[in-house]
């Protein structure tokens, strides 16, 4: 399949949600330089508000909750993108090895991907966090392991189809074994599909990273958005909400929602039934 | 045959997050004991209850039958011993269900209903003002995690404008009965609800959207239209009676999403029910509690997966065809 990138920038959608993703990747590569402070640091009085020295306050210990904001960034995209780049690398794998080496390895895995499926990600990588209490990378090889699944599928159905294709039986017959195949001819047709998955998988990533560390399962040394929402919530009765509470919420929704628009572009031009074209729509509009 | 094969499937399934709950205490380092209950547990532990859990967990046998030990004690219903509760796991847990009953099942339902409404007008009517506003709109409300929708909620409604309570799900001690009772319960239960409804609104109507649009140029609408319906009943009895089956489904599958959003927000508004439970176990450790309530969880999201899973050809008659045809080429 052949997809234009750059139509998924032009379009409106497309590109206001990579440009939100550039900011914060921006804002997590920066962050030792950008931030006044060291995340963990006390460096001012408890719940000061907005300053020239603070520019969103401090905590109640006294932190500086910019700092932790832009630390946050790092988290939440470092899991977003292991995770993502994990669950996809291994269903490249199982889902394109299996189909290529067919019979009785592809009947097994294809079973277990179906088993797997069955498994509700969400329940599943909480079971597995509340246990091991996961630093960043650790979350991020726990959601992989329940991420794959989706791109493994969707690898394979596309390998099995290719590999039926006569371009394949002739590249077969002058003598070129299966991972040349996968990586010369099966790879660059499966990518387009592949970058859906990814971006579904960092959406779902960003998601649950900040969702765990708002129930209190994550790791304490590790600064996140989920754990700030969390530790606010407790001072309800001042005014450290409107500087603390909501600029962390907004981080986590601003990524999200930037990783669902992308996703959502990256649909439209693969699929441009899908479009809001005024003109398409015939019928039931009077 | 199809059944026989999602039964495998499920019950694998099962047998997995069951394992899990076996695997995980004792991939951790030290002693399995301290890890299936934690080290608080422990301080507040008589020796003799201590022995008697050991015994019932045959931690002093080998791995092979404490599994069995395991899995014989899962099957009697024996999800644990609570020691926050001081109490078996499954009635503490049986304690608090009914509450997130009552929120989760009317965020489903509710969110149900009006995501699928706005999805089928906004989807017939693509690309009008109506249609790129909604679906902007939700599309961004359905980024919002439901943990932070909720602390907005609480902030604006219960703590600037003191309109509902903060939390609970009926006032304490108020003495009310009848009519008075049931609107105390709907204000407590009012906020929560908003929040659960919200989040879910905007997966609910992408979906019908996205399958309305779909089925825009299908030949049968063009013949409805053809024979001078109107536009409501296409909506409605052609489009809407399609799209009904792929939503129903759905709205079972994301059962697993529901529940999580529950947990969180339960929290957040101190609401009794499995949540509150939830971070109760979280912050006192107790993990067999814990696991007991993940358990439930996922017990509760495979059953309704399953049961919507093999009901679907039953429902709709095209699987059902192709079900068949596939196991005649077989």
């Amino acid at each position: 399949m052949h997809i234009r990138y750059k139509a998924t920038i032009t379009n409106g959608a497309g590109r206001r949600g990579f440009f939100v993703l550039c900011f914060w990747g921006a804002a997590a590569l920066a962050a030792p330089w950008l931030a006044p402070h060291a995340p963990d640091a006390y460096v001012g009085k408890a719940f000061s508000s907005p300053s020239l020295q603070h520019w969103f306050g401090t905590n109640d210990v006294g932190q500086d909750i910019l700092s932790q904001l832009l630390f946050s960034a790092r988290t939440s995209l470092i899991v977003a993108l292991s995770a993502a780049g994990l669950a996809n690398a291994a269903g490249l794998v199982i889902g394109g090895g299996c189909a290529l080496l067919g019979d009785r390895a592809d009947r097994t895995a294809a079973r277990l991907i179906d088993i797997w499926l069955v498994i509700p990600p969400i329940l599943g990588a909480m079971l597995a966090a509340a246990y091991l209490r996961p630093s960043p990378v650790l979350l991020a090889v726990i959601l992989a392991a329940f991420f794959w699944t989706n791109s493994a599928r969707l690898v394979r159905a596309q390998t099995l189809a290719l590999k039926e294709s006569d371009k394949i039986a002739a590249v077969r017959a002058i003598g070129a074994g299966p991972v040349y195949v996968f990586r010369r001819h099966i790879l660059p047709e499966v990518w387009p599909v592949l970058w859906a998955t990814i971006i579904h998988d960092a959406r779902r990533a960003v998601f649950m990273e900040a969702g765990l560390a708002f129930l209190g399962i994550c790791d304490p040394t590790a600064p996140s958005w989920g754990r700030m929402i969390q530790q606010a919530l407790a001072f309800t009765y001042l005014d450290a909400w409107r500087w603390w509470l909501v600029p962390a919420g907004l981080a986590v929704s601003t990524v999200v929602v930037a990783f669902s628009l992308v996703g959502y572009a990256l649909e439209t031009v693969q699929n441009p039934r899908l479009a809001a074209h005024p003109e398409v729509s015939d019928a039931a509009d009077r | 045959m199809r059944i026989r094969r999602l039964t495998v499937d499920y019950g694998t399934a099962l047998l997995i997050l069951c394992s899990l709950g076996f695997i995980l205490p004792r991939l951790l380092p030290g002693d399995p004991f301290l890890a299936i209950y934690g080290e608080e547990a422990l301080l507040n532990m008589t020796p003799e209850t201590k022995a008697a859990i050991i015994s019932s967990l045959s931690l002093d046998k080998p791995l092979g039958e404490q599994f069995a030990a395991y899995w014989l004690a899962l099957l009697r219903g024996d999800l644990g011993w609570s020691y926050f509760f001081q109490a078996p796991v499954l009635s503490v847990i049986g304690a608090f269900l009914p509450w997130s009953l009552l929120l989760s099942g009317s965020a489903l339902v509710l969110s149900t209903l009006a995501g699928f409404i706005a999805g089928v007008e906004s989807g017939a009517r693509r690309g009008s003002r109506f249609d790129n506003f909604s679906f902007t709109g939700l599309m961004a409300l359905g980024g919002i995690p439901d943990f932070f929708i909720g602390a907005l909620l609480l902030l604006a409604f219960a703590v600037h404008w003191p309109l509902f309570p903060l939390g609970g799900a009926v006032t304490a001690y108020g003495g009310k009965s009848g009519w008075a009772l049931g609107a105390d319960v709907l204000r407590h239960l009012a906020l929560p609800l908003a929040s659960l409804f919200a989040v879910r609104l905007a997966s609910v109507y992408l979906l019908t959207r996205a399958t309305v649009v779909g089925l825009l140029g299908s030949p049968f609408i063009r013949t409805a239209r053809a024979k001078g319906c109107s536009a409501a009943a296409i909506r409605y009895r052609h489009i809407g009676r399609a799209a009904l089956l792929p939503i129903a489904t759905t709205a079972g599958l994301h059962l697993a999403h529901l529940f999580a959003g529950v947990l969180m927000v339960e929290i957040l508004f101190g609401y009794p029910g499995m949540g509150a439970l939830f971070g109760k176990a979280l912050s006192a450790r107790d993990y067999p509690l814990l696991q007991g309530i993940l358990l439930v969880g996922t017990l509760t999201v495979l059953a309704t997966n399953f049961l919507v899973d093999s009901l679907y050809p039953i429902l709709d008659a095209r699987v059902r065809k192709t079900c068949t045809s596939a196991t005649k080429q077989q």
